[in-house]
């Protein structure tokens, strides 16, 4: 579904990604874990046309995506939940969701899709009406998952679900896109912390300074003790 | 209590003037994050088509008005494809884009000298005469003129506020890469607001070219004030700018009323000095911080 081939990007002349390639079957949970700076953000930025590569190509549905603009790939359906949730901080809990089905296909679905996202985060639901910015962690990082599943998705590529949030809320966070997998989409996910994959992730990658150094399933990746050791610290 | 009515209509009137001109500022700087300095250029091109419209081509006074604000709206897009989306993007896009409106202000206001001569014109107002209320000499060009602007900031508020578009541009001023990752056209976005802007400036233009006279000269003056009032009101926020329009009118209207019009100048830019001591985003300001 997704295929990305020896991807090359960067940001300012210095090169992050070298050469990396990966891919994501319908309906697959793939994660990829790297320390933080080895270019697990730059390859999300990358592929949704937040950046644009310097070589290499990005396939998605048969149809080469790499190049194009953010907005024509969210079009093909590809939703980057981003880092740091980014929500439009003055704008309301609903308002943020509308603007998840900003695309005119996503438009005349928003009423039932929002309420799935409510059946999903109940304490969305609760919110509606409170400004983004007055948001706890959590509630934010529920709004910025809502918020991708308002778009017309073929899957779901998410930046770090568990960054700075407590434990048993890192639990709900992977449950709850767990459950999203379950319901056929496909889920590119990356993060720095290998606690909560077991569960998700049909095949993992291990990202090093910007390039792929070991695929596998959960198993492969996990029964590596010194690998692991490198991820988990 | 006739120099309270005198100065309440005094600050009702300006507050909608400095409103109309500062909206689009307002907008342009939230979303872009540039200072359109061609601003006070599309407010003369709204005023002397307009004129065109009514004394060369004979128009009756609704069309020609519009003919204005039209005029106006497509000079602001123009600039913004033929300038602005060259330059989007550029590490120095601010003081690019900052330049690059200063010579479209300069080519604009050079062509209504050209096209229209240096003499000083003047619009008809759309109704003649006056009235007193309380004491108070009360224009019907002046009552247009607030109802006009009353009207249209209602109008951009529920467009800002219900429509698809308008949140639209509201989450690209906010959080410009989020914006993009829902598929929001940014450059699209820029057309719009900087069509908006220019149909507000030239709305204003039109509304006030019968108050003040029209020269090529004209659109500067409304464009300081309107810059100052949106500094005031805070850059980016459309509703701490009707705000700030208002709070600056009824000063600057009291001072005048109660010291002397040469003390309103002095005294309303006094007042502002001490609000950006306390407050330096201003009134509503999307703040620095939130800026980077």
């Amino acid at each position: 579904m997704l295929r990305v081939t020896d991807l090359q990007a960067g940001y300012g002349g210095s090169e992050v990604l070298h050469s990396l390639s990966l891919e994501v079957g319908e309906g697959e949970a793939v994660v990829v874990l790297g320390p933080n700076g080895h270019g697990k953000t730059t390859l999300l930025r990358a592929i949704s046309g937040l950046i644009r590569p310097t070589a290499g190509t990005v396939e998605f549905d048969g149809q080469v995506i790499s190049g194009m603009r953010a907005s024509e790939i969210v079009a093909a359906g590809v939703i980057h939940i981003p880092q740091g949730d980014l929500p439009f901080p003055e704008l309301t809990v609903m308002e943020n969701l509308l603007m998840g089905a900003y695309r005119p296909e996503a438009w005349q679905e928003r009423k039932r899709k929002m309420e799935l996202v409510f059946e999903l985060f109940p304490v969305l639901g609760e919110r509606t009406s409170q400004l983004a910015r007055s948001l706890s962690g959590g509630e934010r990082r529920m709004l910025a998952l809502g918020r991708g599943l308002m778009a017309k998705a073929k899957i779901l590529m998410i930046d770090e679900p568990s960054l700075g949030l407590a434990p048993f809320l890192i639990e709900n966070v992977y449950h709850a896109i767990q459950e999203i997998n379950k319901n056929g989409m496909a889920i590119l996910l990356v993060d720095e912390n290998a606690d909560h994959i077991e569960d998700l992730a049909d095949r993992v990658y291990l990202l090093e300074s910007g390039a792929v150094v070991k695929e596998g399933t959960v198993e492969d990746v996990f029964s590596d003790e010194a690998l692991l050791a490198a991820y988990l610290g | 209590m006739e120099k309270l009515f005198q100065a309440i209509y005094g600050g009702i009137l300006y507050g909608s003037i400095y409103g109309l001109m500062a909206i689009g500022l307002t907008l342009i700087w939230g979303s872009l994050r540039m200072l359109n300095l061609a601003h006070g250029s599309m407010y003369l091109v709204g005023g002397y088509v307009a004129w065109a419209a009514l004394n060369q081509w004979a128009l009756p006074a609704l069309p020609s008005f519009a003919l204005g604000v039209i005029a106006a709206a497509l000079m602001g897009l123009i600039i913004q494809v033929l300038l602005i989306n060259r330059i989007l993007g550029r590490s120095e896009f601010f003081n690019a884009a900052m330049i690059a409106t200063v010579g479209a202000a300069i080519v604009i206001d050079s062509a209504m000298l050209l096209i229209f001569g240096p003499r000083v014109k003047q619009m008809p107002p759309v109704f003649q005469g006056q009235f007193k209320f309380a004491g108070v000499v009360i224009t019907y060009q002046g009552l247009l003129i607030v109802v006009v602007a009353l009207i249209s900031f209602a109008l951009l508020w529920l467009f800002l506020s219900r429509s698809r578009h308008g949140l639209s541009i509201q989450a690209v001023s906010q959080q410009m890469d989020a914006a993009r990752l829902m598929g929001i056209p940014t450059v699209t976005t820029f057309m719009i607001v900087m069509t908006i802007s220019g149909a507000l400036a030239g709305l204003a233009g039109v509304l006030l070219s019968s108050v003040f006279y029209l020269s090529p000269t004209a659109g500067f003056n409304p464009m300081v004030k309107a810059l100052v009032v949106t500094i005031f009101g805070g850059l980016g926020s459309v509703k701490g700018t009707i705000w700030a329009a208002y709070v600056i009118g009824l000063v600057e209207a009291f001072l005048q009323v109660y010291f002397g019009a040469g003390a309103a100048l002095p005294g309303l830019f006094l007042f502002m000095i001490v609000m950006l001591v306390i407050r330096p985003s201003g009134l509503f300001g999307l703040g620095e911080a939130q800026r980077l």
